[in-house]
């Protein structure tokens, strides 16, 4: 009987609604969580693995030799790769092609990589508007490298005692 | 023998041996690997690398596997501490100088060197000091070096010695400061060049055409058979998302051991020329029009059509290459018969068909091709194997090494890479003369008869010590080979040569072999791509005319299946102008070149011996099948099914198969009872004056290893060789050339038929005097005349 009296009582008072306002309030007044995306980034991992790119050396020479190791190791297939040998008679990619849809980010290319030519930068909100999009060239690669070089450079900088 | 048998322990395994074997390969073949990079089963034992070192009982320090003879009762252990230390400490030493590039290495995946120092290598180097750099050699278009790499194996300079027979490379300097190179710097000549890249086992030397394209382990591996000469050489054709990438040899001991020839190997480089033919065309009005196969094989039909109906069907040519399939000679006969026409042709290099009646069958190489290397004698007449069919010449060369005699009757001496005598002839009737004469005294020795036929020849001739030799030789061997070589089909007294070659083996009771120009010319006699005689050599009841006569009498049309007549034929001048005259052309190819884009009509694009099903035969008779490897580039489509096509709207019945399968079956019942035999009964001989001499300059000629069909001429590498660079000059003898004033020209203007060609001239003492030799089938000979005959020359 007196069970049934106080369930009433709650239930005539509200009392759950004001339980449940009691934690919005306490969260109202609470340092918040969330950014203003855009404008306000989270802090990121110098392991971040994100949109990938294709690095230089400091001479502007491309970094890759088509050793197509990264293409070999890719669990997804994401990497294609076509190469060729250049006047020099260095071998160089005439095609170096990254699925993104294919992609899982495992960073398992930029780990095979010998000459540190494959990176997967910090640099993740990237969108597409068309169908193939998601296949990104060489020459977009390159310019991602060139774009990020400084913060790829010091990343790999810091995780170097770790490797 | 049982004493030969002796028993072994090794890791602890008891194995049989034979005395005489070394440890390696016992192991080998018990399948103990011990690791090894001098030691090659085809090639003496150097044992300088000492990675196979193993540990033997009751021995002081490890011995090298490859290098010591089993002995009863002895106890090997491989992978012992004290081997294992021993093969770690060698390859600590291999690595010292060997450079760390395998990612932009091509051997990188297939590398021993990479393979053995997973197992055996240090994680880091003990090595300071400055490594070894090595500046590279060009040693020719085939075979890239980077000397760096070289772990003094030294495998390469034991093939050049033991198999290719020419010293092209070798070591100089000791220790740190050896080298391998070309003593003299040039580029390699060898004809199985290509297979230093396989014996190498590092990356030292590898495939320059090839170089930098693909990773071996994204290649996929398709075993083919060798679309250019009749020894039917195994391979693979190793494939990048459907594309040729290059050609690795693939072992088969009775055929081409581990080896591949040059031809084979870089022939893939020629699939992808700029001349393929990439979708049907049609000619109007002088323009090429692409269209649809549909409409293409409608405006063939319907061409064929008008010219039967108008000219009936026997004005009506088809020339097949004698390198394509059985199944496509096979359709391609059927189709022609079955709309009335048998005129059918595939020995295009022929002009003599007088024997056609009484030929056997097939030719063939009368024996297996590994017997040939146990021979005691060989006579060749018209050919040279080292050349025309790299791995018979190979064959032949071991013959010759255990002490053969081998002998040539040709038009021309050869570089050979073993010892043999060569005997010249001028002129074709000088050759047969020569042959009758060697028949004689051959009949003298044994007192044999001789057919009918030849008596009237041999009465004329005198026999000399020179022909006493051969016919000696060839008498006193138990094993012994008379072989009609592939060029010999040139000349325009074949069936005389055929006849003597003949009676010469069957005076001496030896062997006799025929081998033709093409990879399959046994499976087109067999198939029935020949004027008189249909599959499995059943008489033709309306003979149609040879490959030379339906040229040299125009047709109307022509149907060409992978065939270049204005390069290909006996009388090129003559194909030329038939083909020009021709109503339609209609032309079944890999490649259209500018020429055969000017006379044909309708173009149908033919998938090149990369991406078709087919089977061989090769000159020993083995049946070969083998299934597409590439991706069919464009729009082609394999030979099998635009003449399944073909025969289908043109209402030719029973030809409807399936698959490439299906016919070789059907063709393989028919041929059931088909015996291989050489021998040529009752021949008819033309009538011919040997006693008339012709004193004016006569043009000889062969056919060179890179013109023999047309992969081989669009294979750019190939072209670049020596070979290739010399097969587009005409050579001269210097006493001919002063007779002629000669000598001082770079050049010569050569006429024949009325047309003049300039070549580059070469003063050669292997041609014989009173000649000049200018290859056939090399472009830019189209306007010239016959393989053979008269020929005026002037300075130019």
């Amino acid at each position: 009987m007196k069970r049934r009296l106080i369930s009433w009582l709650k239930s005539f008072f509200f009392w759950e609604l004001f339980q449940g306002l009691r934690v919005t309030g306490r969260y109202f007044f609470a340092r918040k969580f969330t950014i203003r995306f855009p404008e306000e980034r989270t802090p990121k991992s110098p392991r971040y693995r994100g949109l990938h790119a294709l690095r230089r050396y400091p001479n502007g020479e491309e970094r890759c030799i088509a050793c197509k190791l990264c293409e070999a190791v890719c669990p997804a297939l994401a990497i294609t790769i076509d190469s060729e040998e250049r006047e020099d008679g260095t071998r160089r990619t005439t095609r170096y092609d990254i699925d993104l849809f294919k992609c899982v980010y495992c960073g398992f290319c930029e780990e095979a990589c010998p000459v540190d030519a494959v990176v997967l930068t910090r640099f993740h909100d990237f969108h597409f508007e068309e169908r193939g999009q998601q296949v990104i060239r060489k020459l977009d690669l390159l310019k991602l490298g060139d774009r990020f070089e400084e913060e790829i450079a010091t990343d790999r900088q810091t995780e170097s005692k770790y490797r | 023998m049982t004493d030969d048998i002796i028993t072994i322990e090794i890791d602890g395994r008891t194995l049989q041996a034979r005395k005489g074997q070394t440890v390696i390969q016992v192991a080998d073949e018990a399948g103990i690997h011990i690791p090894r990079f001098c030691y090659h089963k085809k090639l003496s034992v150097a044992a300088n690398c000492r990675m196979c070192l193993v540990e033997m009982e009751k021995a002081p320090k490890p011995v090298a596997a490859c290098a010591t003879p089993v002995m009863a009762g002895m106890k090997i252990k491989t992978r012992s501490e004290q081997a294992r230390e021993a093969q770690k400490g060698v390859m600590e030493f291999l690595l010292i100088n060997h450079p760390l590039d395998c990612p932009i290495c091509d051997q990188g995946g297939e590398c021993e060197l990479q393979d053995l120092a997973l197992g055996y290598g240090k994680d880091v180097s003990r090595f300071t000091e400055a490594k070894r750099v090595v500046f590279d050699e060009d040693i020719g278009p085939l075979v890239s070096t980077d000397m760096t790499r070289c772990i003094h194996c030294t495998r390469c300079v034991r093939f050049g010695e033991e198999i290719a027979g020419l010293r092209e490379l070798g070591a100089t300097g000791r220790g740190e400061n050896m080298r391998i190179g070309t003593y003299v710097k040039k580029a390699m000549a060898s004809e199985l060049s290509g297979n230093v890249i396989d014996v190498c086992p590092v990356g030292a030397l590898n495939n320059k055409p090839y170089r930098f394209s693909a990773r071996t382990w994204e290649l996929s591996q398709h075993a083919v058979i060798s679309p250019h000469d009749c020894v039917g050489s195994n391979f693979y054709l190793h494939t990048l998302r459907g594309k040729v990438q290059r050609a690795v040899p693939r072992e088969n001991e009775a055929i081409n051991e581990t080896w591949l020839a040059d031809r084979d190997r870089f022939s893939c480089h020629g699939i992808y020329s700029e001349q393929r033919i990439a979708q049907p065309q049609l000619k109007e009005r002088g323009k090429w029009r692409k269209v649809s196969w549909d409409e293409a094989i409608e405006v063939t039909v319907e061409r064929l059509q008008s010219v039967i109906a108008s000219r009936g069907s026997e004005t009506i040519g088809a020339l097949i290459s004698p390198s394509a399939t059985l199944e496509e000679h096979y359709l391609f006969q059927c189709l022609l018969r079955g709309i009335g026409s048998s005129n059918i042709d595939h020995r295009l290099q022929q002009c003599d068909f007088s024997h056609d009646e009484t030929m056997p069958v097939a030719p063939w190489l009368g024996m297996d091709l590994n017997a040939v290397e146990n021979l005691q004698a060989v006579l060749i007449v018209g050919g040279n194997p080292r050349k025309d069919q790299p791995l018979l010449g190979h064959r032949l060369r071991k013959a010759a090494l255990r002490g053969a005699a081998i002998m040539y009757v040709n038009h021309r001496a050869y570089d050979l890479n073993h010892l043999a005598e060569q005997y010249l002839a001028a002129t074709c009737d000088d050759l047969v003369i020569q042959l009758a004469a060697i028949a004689k005294a051959l009949m003298q020795k044994t007192n044999r008869a001789v057919p009918d036929a030849l008596q009237g020849l041999l009465e004329q001739v005198e026999v000399d010590e020179q022909q006493k030799t051969i016919a000696e030789n060839l008498h006193k061997a138990d094993r012994a080979l008379v072989l009609i070589g592939s060029q010999a089909s040139l000349s325009p007294l074949y069936s005389y040569i055929v006849a003597l070659s003949h009676c010469i083996a069957s005076l001496a009771s030896v062997s006799f072999g025929t081998i033709h120009i093409g990879a399959n010319a046994t499976g087109a006699c067999l198939a029935g791509a020949l004027p008189h005689r249909k599959v499995a050599g059943t008489a033709d009841e309306q003979p149609g005319l040879s490959a030379h006569k339906m040229l040299q009498s125009a047709r109307r049309a022509y149907l060409l299946f992978n065939v270049e007549p204005e390069l290909e034929a006996w009388d090129t001048a003559t194909a030329h102008r038939a083909m020009h005259e021709a109503e339609a052309i209609i032309a079944i190819s890999n490649f259209a070149s500018p020429t055969m884009r000017e006379y044909a009509d309708i173009l149908l694009p033919l998938a090149s011996f990369a991406e078709t099903d087919g089977t061989y035969i090769n000159a020993e008779g083995r049946w070969q099948s083998f299934t597409a490897a590439a991706k069919i580039q464009d729009d082609a489509q394999p030979g099998w099914k635009i003449l399944r096509l073909l025969a289908d709207r043109l209402n030719v019945s029973d030809l409807a198969f399936n698959s490439a399968a299906a016919i070789s079956k059907v063709l393989r019942e028919q041929c059931r009872n088909v015996v291989l035999n050489n021998t040529v009964a009752n021949i008819k001989l033309p009538q011919h004056d040997f006693s008339a001499h012709n004193r004016r300059l006569q043009r000889i000629a062969d056919i060179p290893i890179y013109s023999t069909d047309a992969v081989v001429r669009r294979s750019l590498p190939l072209q670049q060789t020596i070979d290739g660079m010399e097969a587009d000059k005409a050579s001269i003898h210097p006493q001919t050339a002063a007779e002629y004033k000669l000598e001082t020209s770079e050049y010569v203007s050569v006429t024949q038929n009325g047309n003049t060609i300039e070549f580059s001239l070469q003063l050669n003492e292997a041609i014989p005097e009173g000649c000049i030799w200018i290859g056939l089938g090399v472009p830019g000979t189209e306007a010239l005349g016959p393989a053979f005959g008269d020929i005026e020359v002037s300075a130019s």
